[in-house]
């Protein structure tokens, strides 16, 4: 047998790896095209995180880890985070949804001049919209001069250095990331359909409820993710509008990363955090999937 | 012919190397531009009208500035051995833990004159004091017109002086005020009894509308007339009051505390690093750099230079400093940990 000639099983062999080949292909062509991404985000995101990470373990005793799992002063400023994550999440959601709906129905250019308008706040700074909630919220700002120039209350309103606040000014920063996700899949959805389960006699909470809700599924759940993850890490808003008394973990790791130099209990918190909000993605994802298969 | 080439050639050579040498040897210490890393704003302002000109004109080289200032970073720069700073400002206790952790490069007494210093700062080896700065009360003149609070006690009695207020969001210092309302003397401050600090902070914790974190926000709260009695450092008040704010200062048991700048270890500009804090130490400057901003050297010769009507705001100027306290930030770098945990737990508590 010389060397240049085929059993059949070689044959097969190749047959097999093009046809591997060809199913493939487009996958190879694709991680290559994200390849500098991937390589600037892992140079620049999970090195970095994987080094501070690494400092948090000490030996097999773990004590920053047993302290940021056991200390009560950690555990309720955890849940307190993602409290306000989930209600920032909630209201950018009741917001976001009658937005993006009438801007995917709206005749040109409307649609345009309204993402025009939720844009503009989008690039401004977040420490000078803060500082705009600041004149507008407290007890001497307009929205409270304004409603005892009318009559309409008495004693001002504690909107400003609290956590309603925190909520209304977070809410603002976050809202674009809810509306996009949102219009995207609005503006893709078949008008057919709607008309289709009216014609066939659905009320038009019907419609809402078993047509058009369970489409935009995909979008909320794309928007409450972006926003919920964002809104764990905020710093600076709730500092600011929460007057002290709004408590959340980014403010307490940046105590050990810049005060104390506490870089390994740093790194535990950070873990914990990540740890906590993964868990509330895959439960929100779940919950989310069910639900879409359900309708 | 040959040969007298070669000799022009050589004679170009060795003088062009001899000429070169100083030169050469002068240019690789001598940077083109240095980092210097300071709180930015209007210190950053004052800092450049008055030490970084002076530097630059006398040494050629271009300050380049960054902020804010960030022990955090200090640090990983240290340790990573990439030192982008010639020289930073280090807040309150944090020289202290940056001088334990040996994050500093030593002073260099020869470059820096500190003898017309007071007498306890003038054998400083690694953090150099900068400029003192005071955490005082401030109130609004119009709600109070009679006169407002005279001291902490004052402060903490909401019966006397109605109103709400607003402090820092750190322990630091609001542990002593605390204990100082409560009859502790200045002096008997340190060590700080925590307990008795926290027992009587329970008792204006409700009437704190603003626990403030930044400076241009604690003087903006009375402003904003969100609270009508509060703590500021005194430039924060000073400039307000210029631009005609009705707010009123008491420095009656004010702390006073440095404001610091340090060299990190490892510095490749070190040496420059050296000379900016050498400017800083001139007792001219510094009376130039308090008329600006207010926040006085502690140069003793530097008064001399100072604009006779920024005097009384300055926390140096004898008849404020007799009423004030020193922080004492040794004790704050030993318990600091401790107890700003315990001051997140006590701000959970409703």
């Amino acid at each position: 047998m010389s060397a240049s000639a085929t059993t059949p099983n070689e044959l097969r062999a190749g047959a097999l790896r093009r046809r591997w080949w060809r199913r493939h292909r487009d996958g190879f062509g694709s991680l290559a095209a994200a390849g500098p991404a991937l390589l600037f985000l892992l140079v620049l995101y999970l090195i970095p995180m994987a080094m501070l990470l690494a400092q948090s373990f000490e030996g097999a005793s773990l004590p920053h880890y047993q302290k940021a799992l056991t200390d009560d002063l950690y555990l309720r400023v955890l849940f307190d985070t993602l409290l306000i994550a989930a209600c920032v999440s909630l209201l950018c959601l009741v917001l976001a949804y009658p937005v993006a709906y009438a801007l995917s129905i709206l005749p040109s250019p409307w649609p345009a001049v309204g993402i025009a308008f939720i844009l503009l706040p989008f690039w401004t700074s977040v420490l000078v919209r803060t500082y705009g909630w600041m004149v507008l919220l407290g007890r001497n700002g307009l929205i409270n001069r304004m409603l005892s120039d009318l009559g309409v209350i008495e004693t001002p309103l504690p909107l400003l250095n609290n956590m309603t606040g925190v909520l209304i000014g977070m809410t603002h920063v976050l809202l674009p990331y809810m509306v996009f996700p949102l219009y995207a899949v609005m503006r893709r959805m078949d008008p057919n359909l709607a008309q289709a389960a009216r014609g066939l006699g659905a009320s038009g909470w019907d419609v809402f409820r078993r047509i058009y809700l369970p489409l935009t599924l995909p979008g909320v759940l794309a928007g409450m993710t972006l926003v919920f993850v964002l809104s764990i890490g905020f710093f600076i808003t709730p500092a600011l509008l929460g007057g002290g008394k709004v408590h959340m973990m980014a403010v307490l790791i940046e105590q050990q990363v810049r005060m104390f130099l506490n870089w390994g209990f740093a790194g535990a918190l950070s873990a914990v955090l990540l740890g906590a909000t993964l868990l509330v993605y895959i439960v929100l994802r779940r919950l989310l999937r069910g639900n879409m298969q359900w309708s | 012919m040959l040969k007298r080439v070669l000799a022009v050639l050589c004679a170009a050579g060795a003088m062009s190397g001899l000429a070169s040498l100083p030169a050469q040897s002068q240019a690789s210490a001598k940077p083109s531009q240095i980092v210097v890393n300071d709180s930015g704003g209007a210190t950053q302002q004052a800092n450049r009208k008055t030490f970084y000109n002076a530097f630059e004109k006398q040494t050629g080289v271009k300050i380049v500035n960054t902020s804010p200032v960030d022990l955090g970073k200090l640090k990983a720069m240290v340790a990573s051995g990439n030192i982008e700073w010639a020289v930073t400002e280090i807040a309150g206790p944090d020289a202290v833990t940056a001088e334990r952790m040996g994050l500093l490069e030593p002073l260099d007494h020869s470059v820096i004159d500190l003898s017309k210093f007071p007498e306890h700062l003038r054998n400083r080896k690694f953090v150099f004091p900068k400029s003192v700065y005071s955490t005082v009360i401030g109130y609004r003149s119009d709600t109070f017109k009679n006169g407002g609070p005279k001291s902490w006690a004052d402060f903490f009695d909401v019966q006397k002086f109605p109103g709400p207020r607003t402090m820092q969001n750190s322990p630091i210092e609001q542990l002593e005020f605390a204990l100082l309302a409560d009859g502790v003397p200045m002096d008997k401050l340190y060590p700080l009894d925590v307990d008795r600090a926290f027992k009587k902070l329970d008792t204006i914790k409700k009437h704190v509308a603003v626990w403030w974190t930044t400076g241009a926000q604690s003087a903006q709260i009375l402003i904003d007339k969100e609270a009508v009695i509060g703590t500021a450092w005194n430039g924060r008040y000073h400039s307000l009051i210029k631009e005609g704010a009705p707010i009123q200062i008491e420095w009656n048991q004010g702390a006073i505390k440095e404001s610091a700048f340090g060299i990190p270890k490892g510095a490749k500009d070190a040496y420059w690093g050296q000379r900016v804090l050498a400017a800083m130490a001139d007792a001219k400057l510094q009376g130039e750099y308090a008329s600006i901003i207010g926040y006085p050297g502690v140069n003793l010769e530097a008064t001399q230079h100072t604009d006779p009507k920024m005097v009384p705001f300055l926390p140096t100027n004898p008849e404020n400093l007799s009423k004030q306290f020193w922080i004492d930030l040794n004790w704050w770098a030993d318990n600091g940990q401790q107890v700003q945990e315990r001051w997140a737990r006590w701000m959970l508590e409703r």
